[in-house]
């Protein structure tokens, strides 16, 4: 199986979403057009557990461009947009997502990028790199037994022994990592891309504070203006929700 | 009952007010000075219209916080899990539960008050829209695909542990982003730099 999403036919529109976000990421796109001239991922296979986001599909076509082949799961049951997977899937990638997963199917979701024995992970709060690492441990739970139902019977030791490195791109999967390698649990090196300081000053602060309200505006479609507004948490995301806001409503 | 701007309701429905709840000392500082009202969760739920979690931890609002809420509260979540409202304490003592939109399901509570649940309790963002951005996905995936390449041309050679990516390819990072948004910035001088790595000058 190479892929597996809602409804492949999506893909034209998941066409356009993408050439929207590649339009608004420059940078990225620099960094393809080096990929495609040196092509430093030749060979690699890469397993990456991210919101499948028009966003997502710039970075999987870099990498893809860079050499590498890419398996693409969710890091949410219910982030997943369907037609930028459709998109994903009949270009090669192997994408096993879509919106509004159970807890199993996220699990095999998570199995499945196992399955394809990467070398380098990329996670969006860990659930990858930790199932890997309990499955190479034999730690049993609900969740590694429904990973093994599409991970296959495969040597897990030994293929996280193979794994060069992984990446994990939010505070979260940061907290859940570092505490894996302070108990000496860790098996592979593992860049924290949340802790540069062009992500968290601005994805954390900015990017969160903004579709934060854009979701809740969505979804509701009420008024800002005149409502008591409690946020818990002033890390980096509580900031920017609270500051957007204060942008929303001009208060003090 | 006197005029309705004297009343309790009128006094929160006029006041836009922002409330930050914290349990870092430091964090709660800097909400204060950046000039936000700082209380403990379990009085802001007695005022809040809009609660949004953002704590990275569970139970930042609790099924007895959910209790306190005034009718009509709206419940979202930022954090990464869907752990932060206690939304299986929330579904166990619902009287009534009914989806009013896509992205909203209204509990009736056992006290008659309404709350809304936004998104199931998950990431609100990206379940109700389309997540950041793609603007800001360019630094932090720009960043992704840069680790990935690193990671592979360093292969057996870095050290088990939680690394951030060397500080010059994140300079890069923002050299890049400055560059196409057409923004140019100044160099230090060759004095300049002497001068800041230097520890022998003085007054």
């Amino acid at each position: 199986m190479a892929y597996k999403v809602k409804d492949v036919s999506l893909a034209e529109k998941g066409r356009l979403l993408i050439d929207w976000a590649e339009r608004h990421m420059p940078v990225l796109m620099k960094i393809r057009e080096r990929f495609i001239k040196d092509k430093p991922l030749e060979g690699v296979k890469i397993s990456a557990s991210l919101h499948v986001t028009k966003e997502t599909a710039v970075l999987v076509r870099t990498l893809v461009a860079g050499g590498a082949t890419v398996t693409l799961v969710p890091s949410n049951p219910l982030s997943t947009q369907d037609e930028v997977a459709a998109a994903l899937a009949e270009e090669g990638v192997h994408v096993y997502a879509w919106k509004g997963m159970n807890e199993r199917e996220y699990y095999n979701a998570i199995g499945f990028a196992i399955s394809q024995e990467p070398v380098v992970t990329m996670d969006d709060g860990a659930d990858l790199t930790v199932t890997l690492h309990k499955l190479a441990l034999g730690v049993k739970s609900s969740e590694t037994n429904y990973a093994l139902e599409t991970a296959g019977d495969r040597d897990f030791a030994k293929l996280i022994s193979g794994v060069y490195g992984g990446t994990e791109e939010t505070t979260t999967g940061v907290i859940r990592l570092r505490a894996m390698a302070k108990e000496g649990t860790l098996r592979y090196p593992i860049i924290a891309v949340n802790d540069s300081y062009t992500k968290y000053l601005f994805d954390n602060r900015y990017g969160t504070g903004q579709s934060t309200w854009d979701g809740i505006l969505r979804a509701t479609n009420i008024l800002v203006a005149g409502k008591i507004v409690v946020v818990a948490g002033y890390g980096w995301v509580g900031r920017g929700i609270a500051m957007r806001l204060r942008a929303l409503v001009h208060v003090g | 009952m006197g005029w309705p701007w004297n009343s309790h309701e009128a006094k929160g429905l006029g006041a836009r007010r922002v409330i930050v709840t914290e349990v870092n000392p430091v964090r709660a500082l800097e909400a204060v000075f950046d000039g936000f009202e700082v209380m403990p969760m379990s009085e802001a739920a007695e005022v809040g219209d809009i609660f949004i979690t953002a704590t990275g931890d569970i139970n930042a609002i609790t099924l007895d916080h959910i209790l306190k809420m005034r009718d009509g509260a709206v419940l979202a979540n930022a954090g990464h899990f869907n752990v932060e409202i206690d939304v299986a304490g929330l579904e166990r003592v619902a009287a009534e539960k009914r989806r009013i939109r896509d992205y909203v399901v209204e509990y009736r509570l056992p006290n008659g008050k309404r709350v809304y649940l936004l998104a199931e309790g998950r990431l609100v963002n990206l379940v109700a829209a389309e997540g950041h951005p793609s603007e800001v996905m360019d630094m932090s995936f720009s960043n992704q695909a840069l680790a990935v390449e690193y990671i592979v041309r360093n292969r057996g050679k870095l050290q088990l542990g939680v690394h951030k990516l060397p500080d010059e390819l994140d300079m890069e990072v923002a050299r890049l982003k400055l560059e196409t948004m057409g923004i140019r910035i100044d160099q230090l001088t060759e004095e300049q730099r002497r001068y800041i790595t230097s520890w022998g000058l003085g007054t």
